[in-house]
């Protein structure tokens, strides 16, 4: 069926609207795309289906590709699934390859964007059916394979980083424990703010701008080195070219696969996605020793993956009725209050609505890449912006969005300052950030599905090696990751004390 | 122009919201009540620009986010206000209730968990229902049911009771959520294999306790649970002709008084499950609550609005697209209706077994 027939004019115009809030909201450090998304949709009522899906789905691409921007230039992931976005983003933007970054990171975003779209669009129904074979058993060993990450990014010091990891989860396990709604790990007279625990976004933004922006006040308001680049000499190495991605054929294809595929399993977050396959790219990648330090490998592997679990995510939805992450949890929403019911026949029933879906994607898709692309010159300049007046904004802008993340709780702004000190601290006393907040964001995933599988089994452990073939197959990815890691350390620790001599 | 009008909305919130983050419901709440104060209060119903309607649940798939939003979006036209349903979850919702402003500006929605929670413990004492103001209450949602693997031995939970007492080397698993209409309904159950057929046979009938919808669905799916709870609403995609065998399911049972129209499944009290000889029939219902303390007027207004918005049928209409239906009480009967529906359900309680003896 053609495109026009299904889509109006209206629905593609919310679409491109939506992308371009969506696009905004992600890159304002503390709003996500499930923000954008929760916000907008009690405006879907007075639309028809087709136009809010529409503005939805732009806001849902907009919101996931938007968490680029501050990721790249200002070290701050936007959204949590841009967290290993950092990693190599903002150490190419402080060699002066900011715009460059951007690019590489746009252009990737589409092309697992699209991936993830062919294969929502084809195999929707035989993978949604695959996905619902995953048990607890084996999302836990993917959240394990997701973690073994740490052992890979620590650097310099395995133990620093297992042990920063393990921080990380035992922080996240702080609040009500669901199964009995009683509170643990809680310290006296933090009852009633502690409940839930610490929200994930003040503590991310907490630990990577606040955290940040006091280090390098330690440092001086003057003019870091990267801002005195000036873009329009810049030789070769800065500007980017499609080229680039001629060597990234298989990585690309990995990290979309990998994000795609961890996006489709119901409950295992899309964080999950983008740490996965930043490992693994590590793990492959000729160079393993440069990523981290501004490899455009890095970003490629990130970039796709997240973009790659919006398709992803969309096929338990779409083909069961699971949503496979909290954004997709809200869409079931719009089409509940449009009376629509989602569900294993869905697809069958509703093909136009079906196409609309896949065509909005098309559009969002195009439409970010477009927007991005062409505006990222001015983007870029962000960077150029002095000290003491992009830390004012950025602060504003984290404390807002703290406050806001949860409909107005102060205390999320205390835990955004408290973080924000704690990244200040933790690089001194050596616990390393990122294997911290791995750890606290795949935390409460990894307890849940340990708890759900030794539930169903009746507590015999040994259901974590005996459960069926794929959970042998995890268990060998995870032996494999964890050794190579522990090779990597020690080669580089090594060629670091002959440097050293 | 409708819909231009609309785009235009949409793209000046985006602004908004882009500029400045998100505006807070707390502020515009202080705001109104200054304004009201200015007013001396007189015309807090209808001088409140903005009405927020906490949840007990964090879910805006669920059934409590639509029995809200539908109410919600009738009876805002009628009081001349904006009503904002923000899905917060039931424990932030007590606690936001407790410390919200009288003039009505913050009010919660919820169903039976409401008082189930504090007589499981889930909720603290202090939440009690005598210690808020009960509004109206509007609407049921009949669907909420038992279901199980569309290929098990028994076809409705009285027969499973049956099956178990002929197959003495097998157990049920059953997956529910604490402390809420899931577990009572549960309780009944299980009371009820024990008085019928005694505790040799609810010896060997499980809890899985589990969260949200989606993880009971996996726990079937995953062979964790034999049987598990839900409703009709959201899980009889998973019954129709042309599902999946794998993921194929079927009711065993509704826990209403009566059977929802165009669907074949037997209530509990059909089926002879009884609680100490009484027969166990429990609604789902929705209903408001509002501080202890509220405004009288404002109190006044929502119920007559709630009054005139169940004889809409455009309403009805809203609620039954999702198997919901209007089941109105104005404020006062709901209060009395709901203690009284509080103390009866209290001596299940009181003699059902703590899930943590009986998770398998």
């Amino acid at each position: 069926m053609s495109i026009f027939e299904i889509l109006t004019p209206l629905s593609v115009l919310l679409c491109f609207l939506g992308v371009f809030i969506g696009i905004v909201m992600g890159a304002i450090p503390g709003m996500t795309a499930t923000m954008a998304i929760a916000i907008f949709l009690p405006l879907t009522y007075a639309l028809d289906m087709i136009d809010s899906i529409g503005l939805l789905i732009g806001l849902y691409v907009g919101g996931i590709s938007g968490g680029l921007v501050p990721a790249v230039l200002l070290n701050i992931p936007g959204t949590p699934s841009s967290l290993c976005t950092t990693f190599d983003g903002y150490p190419m933007t402080k060699k002066g390859e900011g715009e460059k970054a951007l690019k590489v990171g746009i252009t990737a975003s589409i092309i697992g964007g699209f991936f993830s779209l062919t294969i929502l669009y084809f195999f929707a129904p035989v993978l949604a059916s695959v996905a619902i074979d995953f048990s607890s058993v084996e999302k836990f060993l993917i959240i394990v394979f997701a973690l073994t990450v740490i052992a890979s990014i620590s650097k310099g010091s395995l133990l620093g980083g297992i042990f920063s990891g393990l921080l990380g989860m035992f922080i996240s396990l702080i609040g009500t424990f669901t199964d009995n709604n009683e509170m643990r790990l809680v310290p006296p007279g933090l009852e009633d703010q502690l409940v839930y625990g610490f929200s994930l976004l003040p503590v991310l933004i907490g630990l990577f701008a606040i955290g940040q922006i006091l280090q390098e006040s330690e440092e001086g308001m003057k003019a870091a080195s990267h801002q005195k680049i000036d873009l329009q000499k810049g030789n070769k190495n800065t500007q980017f070219s499609f080229k680039l991605f001629k060597n990234q054929k298989i990585n690309v294809i990995r990290s979309s696969i990998i994000g795609t595929f961890v996006g489709m399993l119901p409950g295992v977050g899309g964080s999950a996605a983008s740490i996965t396959a930043y490992s693994q790219t590590k793990n492959f990648s000729k160079n393993p020793e440069k990523l981290g330090t501004g490899e455009p490998e890095g970003l490629v592997s990130s970039e796709s993956a997240n973009n790659g679990l919006i398709g992803g995510a969309l096929i338990p939805l779409l083909s069961l009725g699971i949503p496979g992450d909290s954004t997709t949890a809200i869409l079931i929403g719009a089409f509940l209050l449009q009376g629509i019911e989602i569900g294993p026949l869905f697809i069958t029933s509703n093909q136009d609505l079906w196409s609309g879906i896949v065509f909005s994607l098309v559009i969002a898709n195009i439409v970010m890449f477009i927007l991005m692309f062409f505006s990222i010159k001015y983007f870029a300049k962000i960077v150029f912006i002095p000290k003491y007046l992009i830390f004012p904004i950025i602060v504003v802008a984290c404390v807002v969005g703290s406050y806001a993340i949860n409909n107005g709780v102060m205390f999320d702004v205390w835990t955004l300052l408290l973080f924000g000190l704690l990244g200040y601290i933790f690089p001194k006393i050596g616990v390393q950030i990122p294997s911290f907040l791995i750890g606290f964001i795949l935390g409460t995933e990894a307890e849940k599905y340990f708890v759900d599988s030794l539930k169903g089994s009746s507590g015999d452990l040994t259901i974590f090696f005996t459960k069926g073939p794929i959970a042998l197959v995890l268990w060998i990815l995870i032996i494999g990751s964890v050794t190579y890691a522990i090779i990597d350390s020690r080669r580089t620790k090594k060629a670091a004390e002959q440097n050293a001599s | 122009m409708k819909k231009l009008l609309m785009v235009l909305i949409i793209a000046f919130l985006g602004a908004i919201l882009a500029a400045c983050g998100s505006s807070s419901e707390e502020s515009s709440g202080d705001e109104t009540s200054e304004a009201n104060e200015q007013n001396g209060g007189e015309e807090a119903s209808v001088d409140l620009n903005r009405i927020r309607v906490l949840i007990g649940s964090s879910s805006t798939g669920g059934d409590t986010y639509q029995n809200a939003d539908a109410v919600s979006r009738y009876t805002e036209e009628v009081l001349d206000t904006n009503m904002k349903v923000d899905a917060v979850g039931a424990l932030r919702a007590f606690d936001e209730l407790g410390k919200a402003k009288d003039d009505g500006s913050t009010i919660m929605f919820f169903h039976d968990m409401a008082y189930l929670g504090v007589e499981y413990g889930s909720f603290d004492e202090k939440d009690e229902l005598d210690n808020w103001t009960i509004g109206p209450m509007v609407s049921i949602n009949p669907g909420n049911a038992f279901l199980t693997s569309a290929d098990a031995p028994y076809d409705t939970m009285a027969e499973s009771a049956e099956w178990l007492e002929e197959n003495p080397d097998e157990t049920i698993t059953v997956a529910v959520e604490a402390g809420g209409v899931s577990e009572v309904t549960f309780d009944a159950y299980y009371l009820w294999v024990e008085q019928e057929f005694g505790t040799e046979i609810s010896d060997r009938i499980h809890a899985y306790v589990t969260g949200s919808q989606e993880d009971k669905d996996q726990a079937l799916w995953d062979g964790n649970a034999d049987i598990i709870h839900g409703s009709i609403g959201a899980n009889n995609q998973y019954t129709e002709d042309g599902v999946e065998d794998k993921i194929k399911m079927k009711f065993l049972g509704v826990s209403a008084s009566e059977r929802v129209e165009g669907f074949d499944v037997p209530t509990f009290n059909e089926q002879g499950i009884t609680v100490d000889g009484e027969e166990f029939v429990f609604d789902k219902e929705f209903f408001f609550l509002m501080p202890k303390d509220v405004d009288s007027n404002f109190a006044a207004a929502l119920d007559n609005a709630v009054a005139e918005v169940v004889e809409n049928p455009d309403y009805e209409e809203d609620l039954n697209t999702n198997t919901y239906i209007v089941n109105h009480r104005p404020a006062e009967e709901a209060e009395e209706y709901l203690l009284e529906k509080r103390d009866k359900i209290r001596s299940v309680i009181e003699q059902a077994p703590d899930l943590n003896d009986i998770a398998k």
